[in-house]
């Protein structure tokens, strides 16, 4: 489980300081930790929601949620994964609106048509990865949002049991089955080539 | 153990969030069961790919702007709950010396001193009600908590 706060090589604050400060109030500070993590949260949100002005939209509707609720957060754990709780809530309710289905049933993958891949925010591109970012979009919404905060969100399993108030087993065996789908997604497109 | 009990442990094995235990029965199937090895490699090998994978960087003057629309954000939240606040507390006492002013008003005629009251009666019944549902949901709606811990 990872759970220390990293310490930044660049010179910069550590982030447990940084935390401390915005508890007190300090807006600067904010600014800080929302620039450090802004690039994540809306690649983050991007490959729930597919769309880039939406997920710009949402990742700064949970900066403003954060920070509202700045004082509930405990600065000895990491910042990215507890911002990315209330990310995912948000972008799971803008999903719900979206559709005009109950949550349980998107949830489920009962959606039509595969989800549009949208814009490939990744820092370094190649076939292989623009392959697997369309790929990652084609998964189910339960699917889709453990690799999410698996892999992209940084978030452990614990983290992410508490997020999606599941058992640990139940987060392992999800992952195991979004990794599973991933890869035949990839196998198939592969053959098809 | 058989396969269909090792197979979900497989990404826990791999992100290192399995027990010692659990661990060491991962090993020793895989060790024996060449169909789970092959899971395990090809579930390795997945990890590794996305593992390598980040999102772009925004540039500097990109994150300006960024930080700049929260921050309109966090001053417009102050702002509409000063207004709601405001326009509540005007509208509440408005209504009242309305109210107060027509019923007392000999002048007036009774089915409209009737209506008024009914108005008054009727927004303060939908306003609970609608409170209440709202309340109702948000409790039971796990989607629309931000903050769950």
């Amino acid at each position: 489980v990872i759970d220390e706060v990293p310490e930044q090589a660049d010179g910069a604050q550590p982030e447990a300081e940084v935390m401390r400060r915005c508890r007190d109030g300090d807006r600067d500070a904010f600014g800080q930790i929302v620039k450090r993590y802004a690039g994540r949260a809306i690649g983050a949100a991007l490959l729930l929601l597919g769309d880039h002005d939406e997920a710009q939209d949402a990742s700064q509707e949970a900066f403003v949620r954060a920070w509202r609720n700045i004082r509930k957060f405990d600065p000895s754990r990491r910042f990215f994964p507890w911002y990315g709780t209330i990310l995912r809530n948000i972008c799971i309710s803008r999903l719900r609106r979206r559709s005009g289905k109950r949550t349980v049933e998107l949830l489920d993958g009962a959606s039509g048509t595969p989800p549009e891949a949208g814009p490939v925010l990744l820092a370094e591109r190649n076939e292989r990865k623009d392959r697997i970012w369309r790929a990652i979009r084609q998964l189910s919404e339960t699917q889709r949002e453990v690799i999410v905060m698996n892999h992209f969100q940084e978030m452990s399993y614990r983290e992410m049991a508490e997020a999606l108030d599941i058992p640990l087993g139940t987060v392992m065996s999800r992952l195991h089955n979004a990794r599973a789908a991933l890869r035949k997604r990839l196998a198939n497109e592969a053959h098809e080539l | 153990m058989n396969c269909d009990d090792i197979r979900p442990l497989i990404a826990g094995y791999l992100d290192g969030e399995l027990t010692p235990d659990e661990r060491a029965r991962v090993e020793e199937h895989v060790g024996s069961c060449p169909d789970c090895a092959r899971e395990l490699r090809e579930q390795q090998a997945l990890k590794e790919e996305l593992d390598t994978m980040s999102f772009r960087e925004p540039t500097d003057a990109e994150l300006d702007r960024y930080w700049q629309s929260v921050y309109n954000r966090l001053e417009r939240g102050v702002g509409w709950l000063m207004f709601t606040i405001g326009a509540a507390v005007v509208a509440c006492y408005g209504a009242f010396i309305l109210v107060e002013e027509t019923v007392l008003d000999p002048s007036v005629a009774l089915i409209f001193k009737i209506g008024i009251v009914a108005l008054g009666l009727g927004t303060v019944v939908l306003f609970v009600s609608i409170l209440r549902e709202r309340l109702a949901v948000r409790r039971s709606d796990r989607y629309s908590s931000g903050v769950k811990r």
